[in-house]
């Protein structure tokens, strides 16, 4: 998955992030006094996508978020564990009541053709998700009025306590602050201004996109002179360009070499378990599926462990709730060990003879589709024929939309607060519940924990509404893959970020 | 001669015009909504309507295609679902990629496979053209997608001699240029030699059996004179077709390789677009593929007079 390019709709997901670099190997550079090792130098970086467009607000692509990240602020934005640090807001208060947040911006910020970046720049663009419904518009539910008392402060006024409103205004960069004249005259699209690290200097569509160091960058100035983005999607072809040096660091590794290339010299491979997870639905809307036996049978069949082996040559950590060990909401809850005596007993207490399960699984994402073949295998050793339907992207969607399927297998990408990983797949109105699961006890929990401002609380209310999630199988969760991403030994400064986040502004290259 | 080509291009018109209508009924009838592509999980009603409502699917296709037929007479057809671009501007720009490559290929293929055809039908029996039939049968029965990687692997990996992918504008740099093309341009011209390898052969094989050869051998000419005069001038005219069928299908892209090589031509543009159900962009790249067969074709006739005198363009 994450290789291949989220490209629109990246399903679950892409919207959440990216940015990748590369290198290149740049001619001489001076930068900041060229003396020290590892100055200057442009970093071309193969990512699998291409961009659909480079306007933060109405991309969904992850190719296009890879390239954004190093481009574009956010008022907020994650550290290295996903907790949200300041960025173009230094500090902000919350009133007692919880409804007024008030920003106050960094000082001496502005966009890369150098003009000041105020308040009035953040209240557009968060005026502009939310008046045009862009794409990032769910993550201003809660807010009624955004405004800017004076150059340097940024109100946001809510209809009700929005605990993570953070992750929201800062998650990734589709939330990102863009200037009014360059959205207006449209040249966002492939001329994009913004205040990050560096600046888009070229596009050529179908082949690479040029980032040059923005010289007006509030932060510490990046190393490198500039970085390169080329679009590769055959990971066997971006792992020869990685080797013979035409790129310096992609995230298209063929996924069964990445054991041997840890080995390499030449290469360093790095892995993070990502915020990412995948996992089986079964529509409920459709019989037997209705019944909670049939989907506990399914869930007590699998075994995980086979399927992420499978899937993704072990880089993958198998996960029975969707939340990854390493946050802070990690619930350890894993009640289903496969079990084929259960499977068949809940088999037969639902009274489910000669069952044929329609799976459906799409090649944008390959490894649903070998997961697919494993988990047939699988079910077949409780009864229970599975049908495998491979589609592409778009037609999967279409399917989804209408509920015509038994079962599909997706993953979600990127989220980072526990609603992001609940509400919208499990809550009765949630938008992406296309399985049909309701319970009113969890749509009550996700609703209270919405609003909690009580981190002790709400932390205890997502679990309940997690187990009570796992127990009902609404979702089977499978496992949470690896971020896994190669560079040349050449580089030094990056770092593998959970969120899939790619930042080449410490990134320094040596010749 | 000159109405001879207005007649051919107002035909070519008319055809481009249920190009577009075909190409259009077909896109509504593949699954999928590009809206839907395009917002992926993060799917609310409203955010739906908004952006179906700015590409303009809600309204009914008639109307749609009435207005996209308008506009296009006048050069402009339409923007990109996916990027709000014009679809002229983004087709255009892919075409000098896709173009050096299909020449270069052409180019390459042809230099094998004539020699290889003629030599081949002149020894028809000998080893030479046991062993010219079985380059050809390889070339076209193994997939040129994984022609191309092991060209990538042999001769960018293990060789160096060769960048793995990517693409440098002919107009910016010719060596850079040449360096990429190499690749991908063996890999499709391999394919293309197979095919006109023995479509060369046989064709000559044909024409070597003609009265008018044995006579010209029967007056005593050399072999040399026969061959050049007499068998390969007829001989060559259907090859100049295939020729240009050949290359005008090439001119439409070459969708696995373009993708393998990460070269930024038409078919990797066309690729793109169904995957994302850019309709726009597909109709325009499918416009422009079906404007060059048109093109390759009329020249081709144009070309048949001036190699051949008993055809007249009328």
């Amino acid at each position: 998955m994450s290789s291949k390019r989220f490209r629109g709709a990246g399903v679950a997901l892409a919207l959440t992030f990216g940015l990748l670099a590369g290198c290149s190997a740049g001619e001489g550079v001076e930068v900041d006094g060229g003396t020290q090792a590892g100055v200057g130098g442009v970093l071309t970086a193969a990512i699998s996508g291409e961009p659909d467009q480079l306007d933060p607000h109405q991309t969904s692509a992850y190719p296009s978020f890879q390239v954004l990240e190093n481009v574009y602020d956010t008022l907020v934005e994650p550290d290295a564990n996903l907790a949200m640090k300041p960025s173009l807001a230094s500090e902000w208060d919350t009133s007692d009541d919880q409804l007024t947040w008030t920003f106050t911006l960094r000082e001496g910020v502005t966009f890369s053709d150098g003009s000041p970046l105020t308040a009035e720049d953040v209240v557009y663009s968060y005026n502009r998700i939310i008046d045009e419904e862009l794409n990032a518009a769910y993550r201003f539910a809660t807010v009624e009025s955004v405004t800017a008392p004076d150059p340097g402060t940024v109100v946001v006024q809510l209809t009700a306590p929005t605990p993570n409103l953070l992750a929201s205004l800062g998650g990734f960069k589709g939330v990102a602050v863009v200037k009014k004249s360059n959205v207006e005259s449209g040249a966002v699209k492939t001329e994009p201004i913004g205040s990050g690290p560096f600046a888009v200097s070229s596009y050529s569509a179908g082949d690479s996109i040029k980032l040059v160091r923005n010289d007006n960058y509030w932060g510490t100035k990046p190393k490198l002179d500039g970085v390169t983005f080329t679009f590769v999607q055959d990971p066997t072809v971006a792992l020869q360009n990685l080797r013979s040096g035409e790129v310096q660091w992609t995230d298209n590794l063929p996924p069964q070499q990445v054991s041997a290339l840890r080995a390499d010299d030449d290469l360093v491979v790095r892995s993070a378990a990502s915020s990412d997870y995948w996992y089986l639905a079964l529509n409920q809307a459709r019989k037997p599926y209705d019944d909670v036996n049939v989907r506990r049978a399914v869930a007590f069949a699998l075994d995980r462990a086979a399927i992420t082996k499978a899937a993704k040559f072990g880089l993958a950590t198998v996960n029975q709730t969707a939340i990854p060990t390493d946050s802070a909401f990690y619930y350890d809850y894993a009640p289903y060990q496969q079990d084929l005596a259960q499977a068949k007993q809940l088999l037969a207490e639902a009274g489910v003879t000669d069952l044929t399960m329609d799976l459906m699984v799409t090649n944008e994402y390959p490894e649903t589709v070998t997961a697919a073949q494993v988990i047939a295998a699988q079910l077949k050793e409780i009864g229970i024929a599975v049908k495998i339907r491979t589609l592409d992207f778009a037609q999967w969607l279409d399917e989804q939309g209408k509920g015509n399927f038994d079962s599909f297998m997706l993953g979600w990408l990127g989220n980072i607060d526990p609603d992001e990983f609940y509400y919208a797949q499990h809550h009765s109105a949630g938008t992406f519940n296309f399985h049909g699961y309701r319970n009113p006890a969890v749509d009550n929990l996700l609703d209270q924990a919405r609003t909690e401002t009580d981190q002790a609380a709400r932390k205890q209310q997502y679990e309940q509404a997690a187990k009570q999630i796992v127990d009902d199988a609404s979702y089977l969760y499978l496992y949470n893959p690896d971020v896994v991403q190669g560079w040349s030994s050449q580089v030094s400064g990056y770092e593998v970020r959970a969120d899939r986040a790619i930042r080449f502004r410490d990134v320094a290259l040596t010749r | 001669m000159t109405r001879f080509v207005l007649r051919r291009l107002l035909q070519s018109g008319i055809v481009l015009l249920g190009v577009t209508l075909v190409v259009f009924l077909l896109l509504q009838l593949v699954p999928g909504d590009p809206v839907r592509v395009a917002l992926g999980t993060r799917f609310d009603p409203e955010t739906y309507e908004a952006l179906r409502s700015r590409a303009g699917l809600d309204q009914p296709l008639p109307v749609q295609y009435a207005s996209y037929v308008g506009q296009a007479l006048t050069g402009d057809l339409g923007v990109s679902f996916r990027s709000g671009r014009p679809v002229t501007a983004i087709v255009l720009e892919r075409l000098p990629a896709t173009l050096s490559l299909a020449i270069t290929a052409v180019v390459f293929a042809l230099l094998v496979a004539f020699p290889l055809g003629v030599l081949s039908a002149l020894r028809s029996g000998s080893v030479f053209d046991h062993a010219a039939r079985v380059f050809s049968q390889f070339g076209v029965s193994v997939p040129d997608f994984w022609m191309g990687i092991m060209g990538i692997l042999l001769f960018a990996g293990v060789l160096g001699w060769f960048p793995p992918s990517g693409y440098v504008a002919l107009t910016e740099d010719p060596v850079g240029w040449a360096s990429h093309v190499f690749l991908p341009a063996v890999t499709v011209g391999l394919v293309t030699a197979s095919i006109l390898t023995r479509f060369i052969r046989s064709s000559v094989l044909e024409v070597l059996a003609e009265d008018y050869v044995r006579t010209a051998e029967a007056k005593g000419l050399p072999t040399r004179v026969v061959v050049v005069r007499h068998v390969l001038r007829n001989a060559l005219i259907p090859v100049v077709t295939v020729v240009a069928v050949q290359l005008a299908s090439l001119l439409g892209g070459v969708i696995v390789i373009e993708v393998l090589f990460a070269w930024p031509g038409v078919g990797r543009l066309t690729y793109d677009a169904v995957q994302a159900r850019d309709y726009p962009v597909l109709q325009g790249a499918i416009l422009l593929v079906a404007a060059l067969f048109l093109l390759v074709n009329l020249l081709v006739d144009l070309l048949y007079a001036r190699l051949d005198p008993r055809i007249r363009v009328r």
